[in-house]
Formats: structure tokens, sequence, C-alpha cells
């Protein structure tokens, strides 16, 4: 019966994708004839509930596509019993993705009004993209003994280490399976989680999850980089998407497995940043640390945000002071090059501590093709910053996400575990 | 309270230091290194206007480059007039630290007589005392790191070899361990605590630094002693924060001299620092004259405290602007790309 009903909304999904602006042509749902027009969705560009990035390609969405606005990190241990019952998992979580991606309905049967709904039904009868990605990546820890998978380890994956000034928690921390969902809106993503979780109870359990939001993009200087909750602009010097020159896919040579060609490691951590200390730093000390103007977002001596430092010019640190936040992190010399990522940080915001003081913060996310040579080189220049004071990290870890799925009969690790 | 007493003599040590000193290149002394100033200004070109300050002190007024930014209020103060604060402070914190062996001592005596009651209040005793350092522990360094280490940073967690001193022993004695079992790590701790007087009298504490720290001690006991993530065994939260609350009575109290007529920050702070210092009393009271653990608060009495410390730290936020050496930097243009 659910399986019915299952085929019904995939059909729909076709359909109503018609108009949308990103990905078209990726959505290789079936057309049915008999499909229910689709009720009209607001064509407002990139942000509008139409906007819709492909579930299915060489590479996940979700990773280099443009950022949206809401986010949700969901940790999962695998349950699953065997090998088999791992890929029906894997399998499910990717149709149910693909689904809610492109758009579907939600309309409930009314032939069989006595069983539940198919859908939670939260965001209506017609369930818009909204630009909804769900990116599935996997953890060291899945490669143990349990699914036979230990001689098809990432070469670099492994369980995050607790850098220096860290305080990792545990019940925070690594994860079988990081599954991230990202759309325009939050209701969308609270929606997808739902539905996500649904069809793979006994094959993944929540390890932990933690939400995301991104700062607006806003005046007097807007495209720019988004500020994070130290009022400053976060992810000014990113890489192009389009040119990332190797910095993100895995090409899947030795030491690599095969598998993992078209993928990327990402990182994930969460960094609470103590705000109410940083409110009481004054302006001057606030900026030499991060070492760009709080307002513009210019490196300090400039007038935009997107200004060259000319470290080159700068050796003793008059302007970026040596030891700021974007100099050590990115020199900007010919050897640093390379140690590039591609990060995709959001904030979050989730109560406070026994000390009253607000739980608020960052959640970095890093997306590079090898942790060795990039993301771990740029976190030990980083040890020590002056910064640290005000940051703690406390959870996260290390994932892989391998590449896109074929089509509509492929799923996410079908090159891992097929 | 010990503490408190020190800080009233080191007052009365250091009144009327603050005599600004003459030449300006007596005077760079910013908050970090990387900001150290204006022995370079005319070698960059810049066309800051210079004037003399209260001091007889060279002092650019206004920045070419951000020409918004205003200068402050007061002009900078004299690196010479921290002289006598620090000074005393050294004085005080070097007492301190001899203080210190004591309550080691006292720590692994307990251990080896099998009396964890006494072992317990022994280290609660000497972690008291390491906070009473206060202005000193964030420059010791390597130091600072084995005695008062926690294992959140470390690979292996509490079981990393490397997880040592006062927390080290902290965990052993508030989990269960044998006492005998934990007697090495107290010698361990004692033969830290040991070297302790030598370094705290060579350590280096710049005007900028000793500034920072009338706010950080304070700043620190607000994200690592109330949330109880400093010292999560024992619940040390409340009399670590009241021994940091002590150790900033101190340096407020060698700062007095230079704080008092420049600009408004001392008056709301010693209001705040009073306050909070009633919220403490109140919790010794409400605890039959003992400090409490820190899982041992009402909610109430934990509200009180956060906020009593919350508004003390927000007074205690205009310090280190007051107390400046230099004016902000006047930051060259990036030249035109080529």
């Amino acid at each position: 019966m659910s399986t019915d009903r299952r085929a019904f909304l995939l059909r729909t999904a076709g359909t109503l994708g018609a108009g949308a602006l990103i990905g078209a042509g990726t959505a290789e749902a079936a057309r049915a004839d008999d499909a229910p027009p689709p009720a009209a969705l607001p064509s407002t560009g990139a942000a509008g509930l139409d906007a819709r990035f492909p579930f299915d390609g060489p590479h996940q969405s979700g990773i280099l596509t443009p950022q949206t606005d809401a986010v949700t990190h969901l940790a999962l241990d695998a349950i699953a019993a065997d090998r088999g019952a791992l890929i029906q998992g894997l399998r499910s979580l990717s149709a149910r993705a693909r689904e809610l991606s492109q758009g579907t309905t939600a309309a409930p049967d009314l032939s069989d009004v006595d069983a539940p709904p198919a859908d939670s039904g939260t965001l209506g009868v017609v369930v818009a993209p909204d630009a909804l990605t769900v990116t599935i990546a996997f953890g060291a820890s899945l490669f143990d003994a349990r699914y036979g998978l230990r001689d098809r380890r990432p070469a670099e994956l492994i369980a995050m280490p607790a850098f220096p000034d860290d305080d990792l928690d545990p019940a925070r921390s690594h994860g079988d399976v990081l599954v991230t969902v990202a759309a325009n809106r939050r209701d969308t993503v609270v929606h997808a989680v739902r539905e996500l979780l649904r069809p793979v109870r006994d094959a993944f359990a929540l390890r932990w999850t933690i939400d995301g939001f991104q700062s607006a993009d806003r005046a007097p200087s807007p495209h720019g980089a988004r500020r994070n909750l130290f009022g400053f602009r976060d992810g000014t010097a990113n890489p192009d998407a389009k040119d990332e020159g190797g910095l993100v896919w895995v090409a899947g040579r030795a030491p690599e497995p095969a598998w993992t060609a078209g993928g990327t490691y990402t990182v994930l951590r969460v960094i609470r940043m103590h705000v109410e200390f940083w409110d009481r730093v004054g302006l001057r000390e606030q900026e030499n640390m991060i070492g760009r103007r709080r307002d513009t977002g210019a490196p300090m001596g400039g007038d935009h945000e997107r200004q060259d430092p000319r470290y080159d010019l700068d050796p003793k640190g008059d302007r970026v002071p040596l030891d700021a936040h974007i100099r050590m992190a990115n020199p900007r010399t010919a050897a640093t090059r390379p140690q590039r990522i591609v990060r995709r940080a959001t904030n979050y915001s989730r109560g406070f501590d026994e000390a009253g003081q607000l739980d608020t913060g960052l959640l970095f996310v890093a997306h590079n093709a090898s942790i060795e040579r990039q993301f771990a080189k740029i976190q030990a220049r980083l040890a020590g910053e002056p910064m640290t004071d005000y940051v703690t990290p406390v959870g996260g870890g290390y994932f892989f996400a391998p590449r896109g799925a074929a089509g509509p009969s492929d799923w996410v690790g079908s090159g891992l575990l097929a | 309270m010990l503490a408190a007493v020190v800080g009233i003599a080191v007052v009365a040590l250091v009144a009327g230091a603050a005599s600004p000193s003459g030449h300006p290149a007596d005077h760079p002394v910013a908050r970090s290194a990387h900001s150290v100033a204006p022995a370079g200004d005319a070698a960059r070109g810049s066309s800051g206007v210079y004037l003399e300050s209260a001091g007889g002190a060279a002092v650019r007024r206004a920045s070419a480059a951000h020409p918004e930014r205003a200068i402050p209020e007061t002009a900078p103060l004299p690196v010479a007039a921290f002289d006598r604060p620090i000074a005393a402070y050294r004085r005080y914190a070097g007492r301190d630290a001899v203080a210190m062996a004591a309550p080691a001592a006292r720590l692994t005596a307990a251990l080896r007589r099998g009396d964890r009651g006494a072992a317990r209040t022994a280290w609660t005793a000497a972690y008291r005392r390491y906070l009473l350092l206060g202005a000193a522990y964030g420059a010791l360094g390597a130091l600072d790191d084995a005695i008062d280490g926690t294992p959140g940073g470390l690979r292996g967690g509490v079981h990393d070899p490397a997880f040592s001193g006062l927390h080290r022993v902290e965990h052993d004695l508030w989990t269960g361990r044998r006492p005998a079992s934990i007697v090495p790590a107290a010698q361990r701790l004692q033969r830290l605590v040991a070297r302790l007087p030598a370094r705290v009298r060579t350590v280096e504490i710049t005007p900028l630094d000793y500034a920072t720290r009338a706010h950080e001690i304070l700043e620190d006991a607000q994200r690592d002693f109330l949330s109880d993530r400093a010292a999560p065994w024992s619940s040390a939260g409340v009399v670590a924060t009241a021994a940091s609350v002590d150790a900033t009575g101190v340096v407020l109290g060698t700062l007095r001299p230079i704080l008092q007529g420049r600009g408004d920050a001392l008056e709301p702070v010693e209001t705040r620092m009073g306050q909070l210092r009633g919220v403490l009393a109140g919790i010794r009271r409400g605890h039959h004259g003992t400090t409490p653990r820190l899982d041992a608060l009402g909610s109430t009495e934990r509200a009180r405290l956060t906020g009593a410390l919350g508004a003390a730290l927000e007074a205690l936020a205009a310090v280190p602007g007051t107390l400046e050496t230099v004016l902000p930097p006047d930051v060259p243009k990036i030249p035109e790309s080529r």
C-alpha cells in the first residue's frame, strides 16, 4: 500500500518542477499524464519556493550549489542489522530525498482515511522544492566490521581528533552517517527531516542534530559573504565554486579507493561563540583579531570586502596583524593556495548553558579534497590565535560525501556498497 | 577574603603612581604584539596630527585613513604608570604562589592516609590558591597547562597521559578512585607547584596584559566556572568564582590610582563588584557559612550569581579601553592593486 502511494507521489514530481530555474532536466521522474495539475507556485527566482537543485548528478547538491538559509545536520548511527539492510536504508534515504528536493505532493489518499497519511502535511498538499538539498556523507565509524567496509574506507577518513582548545562533547560528535538537509525556509527543512527519517527507522538512529541559519543578505553592501554571530562577514575568500581547481572533489586515485571519485571530505565543527564576552571587547581588538573591518568587511586598510589585503606589502602586519584570523587561515601565498577549502558555514542558536550564557555560534562546514593537505593544515596554523579565547569547538566530525546518484534508480552510497 | 585585604594594602602602595613619563618611545605598548604602533608612524607616511597630551607625550589626534574614528576622550597613559601596580601585583602573586605549596602538601598527606574528605578539602584550598593568582595564570604558559589544564583538548580525554595537575587529581578524587592510587598525581602536582613562585616572579606582564586581566579573570569565571566546565567533578564553580572575584579585586586595587579621574569606568566597576561580593556573601550565609558546590545552588541563587557577575563584567569591560597606552594606530591603506 505505502509503496503504491510512493509511486503516486513520485509521478507527480516531474510536473511540479516544470518551471524550476535550477537543475532543469535532472528530475527524471516519470511524467505521467494522469498526474494532477500542480498548484500554482510562486516564481520568484532562486529564493522562491520553486527553486530546485538536482538531486542526481556527478556530485551531490548542497556542497557547491548556492547556499540556502536554513539547515539541519543530522548525525546518525547505523543500526541496520546487516549490509543488505544498510543498503535498503540508504536507498530509501536517496529516494525520499529525491522526491522532496524535486517537489512533490502530499495530498492524502481520501479513499483510505483510516490509514495514517503518507506525509505529515506540515507543508500542505504541495511540497514545493524550495531549493531543498539533502547531502549524505559517511563517518569513519561506518567502516568497521559491521558491514564489511573495513577495506573501503576513504584514505583520510578518521574520527575528527580534538584540536588544542577544543572541548568536544562525545554526545555531539561523530556519527556513522551525516545527513545535511538545507532549504530556503525552515519549515521545508523541518518537514524534510521528518519525512526522511520515516522510511529508515530500523536502519539509522539519531545520534545528534543541530540547526543552522544563514544571515540575510543585507544592505548597505549586499551580495557579500554573510555575517556570523561575531558580526563579521565570514566566507569572503571562499574559492569560486565554478573554478575550485581540485580543491573539493576527490579524484579517486590511489591511495583513495576508486569509489571516492567525485566525492569530498566534509568537516563539520560546532563552534560555540562566547558572544557575551565578545560583546565586551573593543572594536579595535575585534577587528585586529579577525583582520577585517566589521562594518564593510574589507581587510584592514581596505575599502571593500573583496579587496586583496596584499600581505606581500604588509610583512610586519601594520594593516592586517600577523596573527589575525584571516591572515593565519589564508596567508594567500603560492604555497598555501592548494590548502584552501570551500566553507559553507551557518550560525546556530540553541538556548543557553548552565551559567545563563547563550549557546550560540558557528556551524563551520568545510569541503575539501584532502583533509591532511587542506583543513588540517589550516587548523594547525590557527592554533593559539587570539580569537581562541572567544570560541570553543564543542562537537562535529569528519565525514566523506560520496558522488551523487546517477539517476532515479541509483542512490548515494551505491559506489561504496553496491 | 585574604585577597581583598591584600588588595587594600596594595592600593596604599601604588597611590600616586600615575606620573606620565616624557618620551613617546617609552609608550608603544598595545593590546597585543601585533598592534604595537607609534614607532613606525613616520615611516608609514601617515598624515596624522601630533599634539601634546597632558603628560607631555606626543600622540596623534586623527587618523587619515579613518577620519570617522575620533580620538578617545582621554589621552593614552604612559607605560610607566603601570610600573607600581604591576610590581605590587607581582609581590602579591609571589606570596600566593608560595602559599599554594601548603594545601598541595596537605593533599598528598591526606591521600596517603586514605582520608578522602581531608584530601578534597585540601584540593579545594589548592585550587582556590591557584585561581587567586588571577592576573598571572594567563601568562604562565606550559606550567599553567600542566597545573590547571583540562582534558577537553586532549586526544585521549581524561585517559590521556598528558592530563595532569589539579584536574587530574580532581577527577580521581571525585570519581571513586582509591586515595592511595592518586598519590603519584598529587606528588606531580606538588612538584609543579614548587616551580610556581620562580615562574611568577619572572613572568612578563605588560600594561596591556594587566589592564585586560582586570576583566578577563572574571570572563573566564563566567565561561568556565559558572558553567561547571572547568571543575566538573568537584563542582567547585562557586569557590572558583569567588577566588576570581578576589583576584580581580587585587588587580583593581592596584589600578585604582590610575583609574581614578580617568573617564567614568571606576564608579560602576566598584558598585557592581560590591554587589557581586554581596551576592557571594549571601550564598555563604544561606549555606551555613560555607561556600557550596555549584550544583548545590538553588536556581534563584544561581541566577542571581550569574546576573551579578554579568553586570560586573559589563562594567569591567570599560577598564582596558580606559587604560590604553596607545591611540588606535593609523591603519595604512592597501595600495591600489596592480
